[in-house]
């Protein structure tokens, strides 16, 4: 998969899913992804939302277990893994490019 | 109490809206921003924590001085965005949309952000940005920002965002000089709105995700606005990390981390405790000696400075417990903690925030009751409230002493073990009625954690005092008025109806002698007598009948009615307490055997880790709680359960012949 297809499209509809999907906690750690599907919306989705979990955001997962840690943006959250596990996330090559310089240096 | 309308407060007294409204600002932004940095430098003690009408729900108001103009601050509860479900963030979407309660009204958002993190806190920014009201934005953090290698153009985001954009450091106060010129030229000129244009979403509606315009737009222009040279932002947070959210170290150091803060509350407080102790003592006897002897020296010395010392003899341990919380929270270490204890806090229905609020009622209730504001979940809070007061605070200690004095005198192993276990058994009661609570009353499972895991920080010192500050007064204003009454009435149970006060000049054997039957005769007694058929099953005679009715407000006050019941005189029992043991352990029924025995001692240990005897507490728990179904349900289940535990240890224990 080409690389720049891990890079979300600017305010455009997402470009069309490529890869396989799998669910948040069960991706690679250190591995880059982009959030494709988000299943039963509520609250907790929600809130999840307004932190950055949201589709075409690209996530990586810091730390798997229960809960677990993910880094999207700048910020590292801790979320309960029953709640990841409704996040579908397709992998991409290579860690994040998004502005965080702390991943692209290794 | 708390005013009813403390926003409206905020204002002058009696002043109409539009003659003297007070500039006012509120200050909005993500949770971990530094608001409450931001706040504290703008308005220092000039500030006052206060809930918004209609709710539970605080904020602080602070007046400021600002370009000479006098400026209300409203630091309101931090949010991610404007249409979250929680009441907390609800409110300050309100807030931030101008309306603070039905007669006052917010003039302009000063709203915070973290620049180190500009991509997530602008998602916020746009949100309120399109409501067209006066902003200010305060990039805050820059020095953290610079530390770590990224370069802002704040005069870009000010283009790019349409209203004014003041780089600051809140920890430092650098730049906050611009941003008093700012927030007085606002004040000034009752500010235009904000010439912003919306982020337009290329395709609304087709993604089903109104998020995902938004952050595009944030993605934009903090791409714009902010130059990556070498970044090294979170490195540092990433190590600590893998050490303090490790599944076993994490919690490890978690308990250390609580350990610590036990040790400095019981060690440092113990110092302020004797001298505040020491005081009232000294104040009730100049009271008692140059008062002429009747019934308004013994209301002043024994309702009122008892009352009074009685309770504030624990804001030492109060004041304390919130600057250790409030440092560590300032250094972000809490939200580790929350997720580390999740997954075994969940087990029983909690969410891991509501670990700190626990382990602090080892201390004291109140304080735990008024920390678990961090819970967002109204359900999992209730939870927490209702079974924080079974855990071992520091007033049942003096209870747990006498009783255990009186169990292993000989023995301090078995001593020490019975003390444990009295801690472990209010433990286990919590945990066990969380469960039992989430079964019944307030059922489903625990909100599922989302976090924030901040960067780590050094703490300010500011911050923790003020809030120390303000955490007492709190206490105070909601505690001790509600003390005050209750210890003037228990006073007036255990002091009528009179009988015939002995001559002052009488000697100290006949006071003490008369003080007893005083006791006896008085109401409080006489609901000792009439209660001892209930009372009887567990155990206790009438004389311990009259400790739990004295105790009622406040547990420990069974110690010195014990001393009064039983002719020790409750002066002779706080200096010499081994005197009132020996007294106790001599105490005869007119049978002969001894009134305490190893049955009866451990059922009114149990009785007494488990009943709820702290009026303050259903104070505070009515406070937090907003109405009076929640402390009288506390009250309820915990002396009902501490009934039937005492019930079932002392039926058994005599049943195997310990009685």
């Amino acid at each position: 998969m080409p690389e720049s297809s891990a890079i979300p499209g600017r305010g455009e509809a997402a470009p069309p899913v490529t890869g396989s999907l799998v669910r948040l906690p069960e991706l690679e750690p250190k591995v880059c992804a982009v959030i494709r599907r988000v299943e039963a919306e509520d609250d907790s989705m929600d809130r999840l939302k307004a932190l950055g979990i949201c589709i075409g955001r690209q996530v990586e997962l810091v730390k798997r277990g229960d809960p677990l840690i993910v880094r999207v943006f700048g910020s590292r959250l801790g979320i309960s893994a029953r709640l990841a596990d409704r996040v579908l996330v397709e992998p991409c090559a290579g860690r994040c490019e998004c502005p965080d310089g702390s991943k692209a240096t290794t | 109490m708390i005013a009813d309308s403390p926003l409206a407060n905020a204002r002058d007294p009696g002043a109409t809206v539009s003659k003297s409204h007070r500039f006012t600002l509120v200050l909005a932004g993500n949770p971990n921003a530094g608001k409450t940095t931001l706040f504290n430098a703008l308005t220092g003690l000039r500030a006052k924590t206060a809930n918004f009408p209609g709710t539970t729900i605080e904020c602080r108001i602070g007046r400021a001085h600002i370009g000479g103009q006098p400026v209300t601050v409203v630091d309101l509860p931090g949010l991610y965005s404007l249409d979250s479900s929680s009441p907390e963030e609800q409110v300050a979407a309100q807030a931030v949309r101008g309306r603070l309660s039905d007669h006052s009204r917010a003039d302009a958002v000063l709203l915070i952000v973290d620049a180190t993190n500009l991509e997530r806190n602008l998602f916020l920014v746009s949100q309120i940005l399109e409501l067209q009201v006066p902003t200010v934005v305060a990039l805050n953090m820059m020095d953290m920002a610079e530390e770590h290698g990224l370069q802002i153009d704040p005069a870009k985001l000010q283009l790019e965002l349409g209203c004014p954009v003041i780089p600051i450091s809140a920890r430092y106060g650098t730049g906050l000089d611009m941003l008093h010129r700012e927030i007085a030229r606002l004040a000034a000129s009752v500010a235009e709105p904000v010439g912003f244009v919306p982020p337009k979403p290329a395709c609304t509606g087709c993604s089903g995700c109104p998020f995902q315009a938004r952050y595009a737009w944030t993605e934009d222009v903090s791409s714009r606005c902010v130059a990556h040279a070498h970044e090294t932002r979170g490195r540092r947070t990433e190590k600590i990390d893998q050490v303090l959210t490790h599944p076993v170290i994490g919690v490890a150091a978690f308990f250390a981390v609580m350990f610590g803060i036990f040790f400095l509350i019981f060690q440092v407080a113990k110092i302020p405790m004797n001298l505040i102790d020491g005081f009232f003592a000294y104040v009730a006897t100049f009271a008692a000696q140059h008062l002429p002897e009747g019934l308004w020296s013994s209301l002043l010395v024994n309702g009122v400075i008892r009352g009074v010392g009685g309770i504030l003899v624990f804001l030492p341990q109060i004041g304390i417990l919130f600057f250790l919380l409030s440092l560590i929270e300032d250094t972000g270490y809490f939200a580790r903690a929350a997720f580390v204890m999740d997954r075994l806090m969940r087990r029983i229905g909690l969410p891991g925030k509501a670990f700190v609020p626990l382990l602090s009622a080892h201390a004291c209730a109140l304080p735990a009751i008024m920390s678990t504001r961090v819970i967002e979940d109204r359900r999992d809070r209730l939870v927490t409230i209702l079974v924080a007061p079974l855990m071992t605070c520091s007033a049942r200690i003096p209870v747990y002493t006498m009783l255990i004095a009186l169990l292993f005198a000989r023995s301090p192993i078995k001593a020490s073990l019975t003390f444990t276990g009295a801690y472990a058994v209010g433990v286990a009661a919590a945990l066990t009625m969380a469960w039992v609570f989430r079964h019944t009353i307030l059922p489903g499972e625990s909100k599922p954690l989302v976090l924030e895991l901040p960067h780590y920080r050094l703490p300010s010192l500011r911050t923790a005092t003020l809030q120390m500050l303000d955490r007492a007064a709190v206490f105070i204003r909601s505690a001790g008025t509600v003390i005050l009454c209750i210890s003037v009435g228990l006073w007036f149970l255990a002091s009528f109806p009179r009988i015939k006060a002995p001559s002052p000049t009488a000697s100290p054997a006949t006071k003490v002698e008369a003080a007893r039957d005083q006791l006896e005769h008085s109401i409080a007694g006489r609901l000792g007598h009439s209660l001892e058929p209930v009372l009887r099953p567990l155990g206790f005679d009438w004389q311990i009948g009259i400790g739990v009715i004295t105790s009622f407000a406040a547990r420990e006050v069974i110690v010195s009615t014990l001393a009064v019941v039983y002719g020790v005189g409750s002066d002779v029992a706080e200096e010499h307490p081994d005197s009132l043991y020996d007294t106790l352990r001599d105490a005869r029924r007119s049978d002969g055997k001894p009134v305490f025995n190893t049955a009866n001692c451990f059922s009114l240990l149990v009785f007494y880790i488990l009943a709820a005897q702290c009026l303050p507490t259903q104070a505070v728990t009515r406070r937090e709680t907003g109405t009076w179904k929640w402390p009288l349900l506390q009250i309820a289940y915990m002396t009902g359960l501490a009934y039937l535990a005492a019930f079932g240890v002392f039926q058994v224990l005599r049943h195997f012949g310990f009685a």
